[in-house]
């Protein structure tokens, strides 16, 4: 027999002598927070496999590799062991699960220094099972408790194995927020519960997890799958949401009152109808069905209904009151008065809005209490908060005591939201303030089309682009940037937000231009679509400045060719028309047949008054006595009341004469003398005639007064009466009258006319000599046909014939 | 002190021979030996000295589980054998209706069959500490049992099925019975003998037919019900009975 006390004599000296001398920092470092878990596989077992994890210590594991087993020994009946192949997790597998056993677990790291122990768990074997989730979870609803809902399932293990309790979870659907049901209401092993207070008509998710009875021991498990339910409807608990959307009326001082509504928030059922009541008229009721809902855009899910729009003065106030149905009973009363138009009650103060957490916040001061004003009725009962963005409208009403809080509707991002919060004062509506503001901010989708405002210059050119849509800009634009490139070279130039209008200057002229424009937000930039354009070479008042210059060039020139022909027209007249003698300055003048002219008086003079009026003037009694008597041969009418006459229709000459023609039996006229006295011009021979001693050989020679009874010219005067007296008159000019009395010197100019022009042409020439245009006057055609016709060069030639030997 | 520390050494050692799950515990003692023996062979000079560390670790590893069971606390671990008893009940009865379910549209009428050599359901003894040794004898009798209906239904059966798994689960289960009622024993006993299967090793049938090994397999899974409900009844009893007096002689000293 060995005694007890032999025993520990022998333990001690062997501890003493087999002592290792083992430096003990560098035996691995003791596992920590060692956890097992062993799951539940299918019903009514465990897995014999037992999971389990530790920290593994970080000394001697740098030089040393550190091996890690895991033990799980169940006591009276054995040990198991793993190697683990990590160095923090490891499974280790049973015969089959030890249910009621004491089960020790620990891990052990060892290395070639030494090994350690981690700290062991030991308990019931079930201290570390994780059963499944309950299974059968069911929910039922009844009728006559519209706040409770009752929960059935079916325990996952037998009781046998494993007593259990059970913690239970609920939210309303949608909602991302448990409601856990206090623990000591189902921390007992039960198989059925009753969830109370909860909203009627609102549909509930509920879970149910579970875990060992005994305390400290085992793993809660998983939650159940979702079970939903739907409590039944009670009455509506809470007044409609009702609210209001002011337009400006059709005409002036007329607001349009738009009363939308929501369901209660505590609508305990379907809304059915609402009854409204406005301006205290007769209830109306307003049916409300899905489809006939105008804005059926849902916030916190509450859906929108368009209950009545009315007209109001700007100077008369409405109200309105709304009762919302469901199919159990009616709801409590609401009430929103709009004010006058002048007496809207305060806005609130401080408006502040800012993003957090991708959620719209605002932040408020409470409206100040006019000076004087009745503080109880200026006391703020509630708070409205409406946000808008194009045709969508939503809004949450507010506690009287907050001051801050956050769009529960939901925002989209990259949208405009204007948002107003409005004070409510026992119904009445106070005056809103606004802020515009962005959920969150993107780059515009597209940028600005910019185009050309006109043409453009040489130089330069106005850029001109739309705002962009709202919908597009996704955010606030913090400036545009014009951009220009002639391909090589690229410009920008930075502008504000509100800038549509552009001109780009100094540009190269005839160049090609591409244009856009980029519009910015803090989020990013997006550019426009691009515009091309090609300056001009000359810009449009360049090319008017070089014509007026052109202009104005050549007019100095012609105006300085004609002063210089002004100046200088003395030379130019003797360049280029040689000095005519004036045939008034003749000698011829003073002739008269008892003094023969001089012979040599200057021939240049000799056609400036080749006229018969002077002729008639120098005596025309004579002449009419003479023609009478060489003119036998005369038919009546010439002979019958001829005078004399003057020629060119001289007033001074035809006057007091009766022409010879054939116009003389219709009555005297001016005209009429005017033309006859032409061919007397010519006939004025027969006093020159007469003057001649060869008269009678020419009276007796008929042809003399064949040319003037030509009726051509008289008759075309008697058609146009006018005419032979401009000829005439303009004939007066061409050879204005001489004062001096120029008889017979016409002939004799005549004469040498007629030496130089060979004879018939007389006249033609008479005409030419003084001035070309003129040449046409007489009518070469027609006149001076008639004057070839009318005078034979033959007749006149014998006078002249006559005349010479004098 | 000594003797019961050779009893519960010896204990170990027998059941190594008799059933794996207890192997795995021999496979720990033994390599907890070899584990002296490396550190210490390696390290130590002496011969004399290990011997004599190997002699003094076995002591203590061997003492652990009568140390255990005495460190006990009765009403706790009386329990969880009683938990476990209701346990393999369960299984138990879940195991005859799979059995029932496997072996053909008879098996409702030969489970009524009464057959010999088959243990008896009922516990005997007068005392609780005869009643608990009776616990003892009755499970360590039904083992072989099981494991002759685990080898019959291994040839009518696929080994994965569902009635072979629960077998052998009911029969590890019943082991570590076995072992917990020694335990119980030995804490609120410890001056009494180990109980040994009364009666010499069990009678195993003769080799039999496929019928009889249909109905000897339900006879033995019906008696072994039976026996685990008076089992059960019985532990509670003990739990009541000897508990109680226990606790009441520790108010009192």
């Amino acid at each position: 027999m060995i005694s007890w006390r032999g025993l520990l004599h022998l333990l001690a000296w062997a501890c003493l002598l087999s002592r290792k001398p083992a430096n003990c920092a560098d035996i691995p470092e003791k596992p920590e927070n060692l956890t097992c878990v062993a799951v539940q596989v299918k019903n009514n077992e465990i897995s014999p496999t037992i999971g389990c994890t530790w920290v593994p210590g970080t000394r001697g594991s740098r030089d040393l590799n550190t091996n890690y087993t895991l033990f799980a020994e169940v006591v009276l009946v054995g040990l198991k062991r793993a190697v683990a192949k990590q160095n923090n997790s490891c499974e280790i597998t049973l015969d089959s699960y030890p249910h009621h056993m004491i089960l020790n677990i620990w891990v052990e790291a060892e290395n070639d220094l030494g090994k350690v122990e981690s700290e062991h768990l030991s308990g019931d074997a079930d201290f570390i099972v994780k059963t499944s989730p309950p299974s059968d979870v069911k929910v039922f609803s009844e009728k006559h408790f519209p706040t409770s809902l009752l929960i059935n399932w079916t325990h996952p293990i037998a009781a046998e194995y494993l007593k259990l309790i059970y913690q239970i979870r609920y939210c309303s659907s949608g909602s991302s927020t448990w409601t856990h049901v206090p623990p000591v209401d189902t921390a007992k092993y039960i198989q059925s519960f009753r969830l109370q207070y909860l909203q009627p008509d609102t549909v509930y998710v509920i879970q149910v997890s579970c875990k060992n009875m005994r305390e400290g021991h085992g793993h809660w498990s998983d939650w159940s799958a979702n079970v939903t339910a739907r409590t039944p409807e009670d009455k509506p608990m809470s007044k409609p949401d009702l609210w209001r959307v002011i337009t400006p009326g059709d005409s002036a001082h007329e607001r349009k009152v738009l009363f939308i509504c929501k369901n209660p928030v505590l609508s305990n059922g379907k809304i059915r109808s609402f009854d409204i009541r406005v301006q205290g008229t007769k209830w109306e009721n307003v049916l409300v069905n899905g489809s006939d809902s105008e804005s059926d855009y849902d916030s916190s899910q509450r859906k929108t209904t368009h209950l009545k729009q009315i007209v109001l003065s700007d100077r008369r106030m409405g109200y309105v009151e709304v009762i919302a149905h469901n199919s159990v009973g009616k709801s409590p009363k609401a009430l929103l008065v709009i004010p006058k138009a002048s007496q809207e009650l305060s806005p609130v103060e401080g408006l502040k809005s800012w993003i957090h957490s991708g959620r719209l916040w605002l932040e408020w001061r409470p409206p100040n209490v006019p000076a004087g004003g009745d503080a109880h009725k200026y006391t703020v009962t509630e708070y409205v908060v409406e946000w808008a963005s194009g045709a969508q409208r939503d809004w949450q009403r507010e506690y009287a005591n907050t001051t801050q809080t956050v769009i529960r509707g939901r925002l989209e991002k990259y949208k405009r939201y204007i948002i107003s919060v409005y004070a409510l004062f026992s119904g009445w509506t106070g005056k809103p303030v606004t802020v515009e503001t962005f959920v969150e901010q993107g780059k515009p989708s597209k940028g600005p089309a910019v185009r050309l405002n006109g043409n453009p210059g040489s130089t330069e050119a106005e850029l001109v682009w739309n705002e962009i849509p709202q919908d597009e800009q996704h955010g606030f634009i913090t400036n545009y940037t014009i951009f220009y490139s002639t391909g090589t070279e690229e410009h920008a130039i930075p502008v504000s937000a509100d800038t549509y209008s552009y001109r780009l200057k100094s540009l190269s002229s005839k160049t090609s231009y591409k244009a856009w424009i980029q519009a910015s937000t803090i989020a990013g930039s997006c550019n426009g679509t691009q515009h091309s354009f090609i300056t001009l070479k000359y810009a449009p008042k360049e090319i008017e400045g070089i014509v007026v210059g052109v202009c104005f060039g050549f007019l100095f020139l012609v105006l300085l060719v004609v002063l210089l022909c002004i100046y200088k027209r003395d030379s130019i007249k003797k360049t280029f028309l040689p000095q005519i003698p004036n045939p008034g300055n003749s000698s011829i003048g003073t002739w008269s047949p008892d003094f023969p002219s001089k012979a040599d008086m200057p021939r240049e003079s000799a056609l400036a008054d080749v006229s018969v009026v002077e002729v008639d003037l120098f005596d025309g009694k004579s002449v009419f006595e003479e023609d009478k008597a060489c003119l036998p041969l005369k038919k009546d009418k010439y002979l019958s009341e001829e005078h004399s006459s003057g020629i060119g229709g001289s007033s001074c000459m035809s006057s007091p004469r009766q022409s010879v023609s054939d116009s003389d039996e219709g009555g005297d006229s001016s005209e009429t003398t005017a033309s006859t006295v032409q061919y007397s011009s010519v006939v004025a021979c027969n006093g020159y005639k007469g003057q001649t001693p060869s008269c009678l050989p020419q009276t007796n020679s008929q042809p003399t007064f064949s040319r003037s009874e030509s009726t051509q010219p008289l008759l075309d005067s008697e058609e146009n009466p006018d005419m032979p007296r401009q000829e005439s008159s303009r004939l007066l000019h061409l050879f204005p009258l001489n004062p001096q009395p120029r008889h017979s010197a016409n002939f004799a100019d005549m004469d040498q006319l007629e030496v130089e022009d060979h004879g018939g042409l007389l006249s033609l020439r008479f005409s030419a000599l003084e001035e070309d245009s003129l040449q046409t006057v007489p009518t070469e055609e027609g006149q001076s046909s008639d004057w070839q016709q009318a005078a034979p060069v033959s007749n006149y030639m014998s006078q002249t014939a006559g005349y010479r030997p004098q | 002190m000594t003797n019961v520390w050779f009893q519960s050494f010896k204990k170990v050692f027998k059941e190594c021979d008799y059933d794996k799950s207890v192997q795995s515990a021999c496979d720990t003692v033994r390599g907890r030996n070899g584990h002296v023996k490396i550190m210490y062979f390696q390290q130590s000079m002496e011969p004399v000295t290990t011997l004599l560390s190997l002699l003094l670790v076995m002591a203590v590893d061997s003492t652990r589980s009568v140390t255990l069971c005495r460190n006990q606390q009765c009403g706790n671990f009386l329990q969880q054998t009683l938990k476990l008893t209701r346990l393999i009940h369960k299984e138990s009865v879940d195991l005859i209706k799979i059995y029932k379910t496997t072996q053909g549209d008879m098996s409702e009428l030969f489970c009524k069959i009464s057959i010999n050599n088959v243990p008896d359901p009922n516990i005997s003894g007068l005392d609780p500490s005869e009643r608990i040794v009776s616990i003892y004898s009755h499970i360590q009798a039904f083992l072989p049992h099981f494991k002759r209906v685990y080898e019959q239904q291994t040839d009518l059966q696929l080994p994965t099925n569902t009635l072979m798994t629960e077998l052998t689960r009911v029969s590890n289960r019943s082991s570590s019975l076995a072992a917990m009622v020694n335990c119980i024993y030995q804490s609120l006993f410890p001056n009494m003998p180990v109980p040994e299967p009364a009666g010499g090793p069990t009678s195993l049938p003769p080799s039999q037919n496929i019928f009889q090994q249909k109905v000897y397999g339900c006879v033995v899974l019906k008696r072994y019900k039976e026996f685990l409900s008076n089992a059960a009844r019985e532990l509670r009893t003990v739990k009541t009975q000897v508990c109680k007096k226990r606790t009441q002689m520790n108010v009192l000293s």
